[in-house]
């Protein structure tokens, strides 16, 4: 049986599998559909300092094979994330990393320090791309402040840390490197594309939010193409790939063009079991290859 | 470690599950508007009135996500037991127009039953008020308040086989449907067949009362909160209600008007149908006087109307 576990620095996961956060809900929802423990992962819905509403709906709309979403980081809040979610979460026999936004870097730092202290969780997620809350996608549109937040992270908090990077900049490189330089031990590839969708006749936009995120088989190809040029460029800095990932198909081409790891994201609302499928049928695809770990097929890519 | 109660989801459904199923036929109600009936027992056995199933074409990516479609009714195989549900809907868009194409044999993929579905029923008298395809839900809520059958009967369901202790008799249930125009009319026949207190409206007059549901809505409620004679008490009364958001808030306005308790069934934009999304939101009040966006699917997709911030 091929060895489906990897390490992605100090994170290390029993099988490259992973749940998206925002597609997950916070795991509850998905008790019906899938059997938590054959994850590698699961990263819950994004936490904020403070509660918050979320976006007026409409908050999703599907497109061409894709889904727009606006929900805007609908949650309760970090305390009572805690107290409501984490010892259902870190009960499920997989493991845990939560995903943190703040609304400037002293925030983050805050949350990331209280949670570096709880018992349980394997990691953090920084959500430095969300694309529906004003001030969110700006510190992963920046090298500068992108190093800044890891660094300081780092310093508050002994998690390993992922950093879930915005597909919406101009080198996507630039970004994954000062990720790198400010010691996330892996990087998030990636959020959704900035979208929108309009109702013509009405001369309105269909999303309450106007403008939101888009995800879903839609955007595999820019992904992917994303991680083949991180994984080239960036050495040392393992990935996590997500976007559109539908089917085994479509992990195994993320781990050839070079990510450790994937996370199943729409494909949850959708397919509400795949996940839990998965696993099994990489271990199969593996076997079927040959591959005694995969890891031997991790940025096998043959390029002219 | 936490002695903070959870919130209930009353929606969140431990037997919902994942199938691919057969379609057993499909059959035209009214105007752009078909019955799709499914071959599952499982489901037929699990789901209660009031509950929802989303349903997607099996491995594509356009359309991509399911809808969701309210339990139109359980039906019966030719030896007397559940062999499948139906479901109802109107063709409007995208996926509704691929659905119309689905023939009899081919399958279709489905996730379910999810929500609350309906309160058990505890009145004496029920009205019903249902606009355009929002009547879907209804012939099995009608079926259960009867005693014509018994949902839920799966074993090792968390709510146990639903049993309604006092069925109600038909002249004791009142049903204002409405809808555009005649041609659009589904089910009347079984409704007829049933033998309640059926009130059809039609914004154009070509069947019933010309106008709003609302109408004939508010006689009924007015009739039947009208002060009892001396010495009698006045019976209990129920309004259920689903359709457009328009008329539901108008329903939901008479229901408090004359103090009947009114359940709403919310259709907002769903993309999962079991809580992971975060986008079927509505405003539901809080105990502080604020609201508070909570998810339809699985809060829901039935609330009582005063917890409603419409």
């Amino acid at each position: 049986m091929p060895n489906l576990a990897v390490e992605l620095n100090r994170l290390h996961l029993a099988n490259p599998i992973l749940v998206a956060s925002g597609t997950f809900g916070y795991a509850r929802e998905m008790a019906a559909f899938v059997p938590f423990s054959k994850l590698g992962g699961i990263v819950p819905k994004t936490i904020t300092a403070e509660p918050r509403r979320g976006n007026p709906p409409p908050r999703t709309v599907e497109t061409a094979s894709g889904l727009l979403n606006s929900i805007g980081l609908d949650n309760d809040g970090l305390e009572t994330f805690l107290a409501k979610h984490l010892e259902y979460l870190v009960g499920l026999g997989t493991k845990v990393i939560a995903n943190i936004a703040g609304h400037d870097r002293e925030e983050f730092l805050q949350m990331s320090g209280r949670l570096g202290g709880i018992e349980g969780l394997s990691g953090i997620e920084l959500n430095i791309s969300c694309p529906n809350v004003s001030g969110g996608v700006d510190f992963g549109v920046d090298p500068a402040r992108t190093e800044a937040i890891v660094r300081g992270v780092r310093e508050v908090c002994g998690l390993p840390i992922v950093a879930k990077l915005t597909p919406n900049v101009t080198d996507i490189v630039a970004i994954a490197q000062a990720a790198q330089s400010g010691g996330a031990d892996a990087v998030t590839l990636t959020n959704t594309f900035q979208g929108m969708a309009i109702d013509w006749k009405h001369r309105k936009p269909i999303l309450g939010n106007v403008i939101g995120g888009l995800s879903g088989p839609a955007i595999k190809p820019i992904v992917l193409r994303m991680v083949y040029q991180v994984a080239r460029r960036v050495p040392g800095l393992p990935i996590i790939a997500v976007g559109g990932i539908g089917s085994l198909n479509d992990v195994m081409e993320f781990l050839v063009a070079g990510a450790s790891a994937v996370q199943i994201g729409t494909a949850n609302f959708y397919n509400p079991t795949l996940a839990g499928k998965l696993v099994d049928e990489l271990d199969a695809a593996l076997a079927s290859e040959g591959l005694a770990s995969v890891r031997e097929i991790v940025g096998t890519l043959k390029t002219p | 470690m936490s002695t903070l109660t959870l919130p209930p989801l009353p929606g969140l459904v431990p037997c919902a599950r994942q199938l691919v199923v057969p379609i057993v036929e499909q059959t035209r109600l009214a105007r752009d508007t078909y019955r799709l009936r499914l071959a599952s027992p499982e489901l037929a056995n699990a789901v209660v009135p009031g509950q929802f199933f989303m349903v997607r074409p099996p491995g594509q990516t356009d359309p991509l996500l399911g809808r969701p479609f309210a339990l139109y009714d359980v039906w019966l195989d030719a030896s007397g037991e559940p062999g499948g549900i139906d479901l109802v809907y109107l063709v409007v868009g995208k996926m509704t127009g691929v659905m119309r194409t689905w023939q009899a044999g081919e399958s279709v993929e489905i996730w379910g039953p999810l929500g609350n579905g309906f309160p058990l029923l505890t009145c004496d008298k029920l009205l019903i008020v249902a606009g355009g395809i929002g009547n879907t839900p209804f012939p099995a809520v009608l079926r259960e308040a009867l005693g014509l059958h018994r949902y839920g009967t799966e074993a090792g369901l968390d709510h146990g086989p639903r049993h309604v202790a006092r069925p109600l008799a038909p002249a004791d249930i009142t049903l204002c449907y409405g809808v555009r125009s005649a041609e659009f009319l589904a089910g009347v026949d079984h409704f007829e067949s049933l033998g309640i207190d059926l009130k059809l409206a039609t914004d154009d007059g070509s069947r019933g009362h010309k106008g709003f549901v609302t109408q004939p809505a508010e006689e009924w409620l007015k009739t039947h909160t009208a002060t009892p004679a001396a010495g009698r008490t006045g019976p209990k009364l129920a309004v259920y209600c689903c359709g457009p958001e328009p008329m539901m808030h108008a329903v939901a306005r008479l229901a408090a008007k004359y103090q009947a308790p009114c359940w709403l069934s919310l259709e907002s934009p769903m993309a999962c149908g079991f809580g992971a999304c975060f986008s079927c939101v509505t405003k539901v009040k809080q105990p502080d006087g604020d609201w508070d966006y909570r998810r339809t699917c699985v809060e829901g997709p039935i609330f009582p109307a005063e917890v409603l911030d419409l």
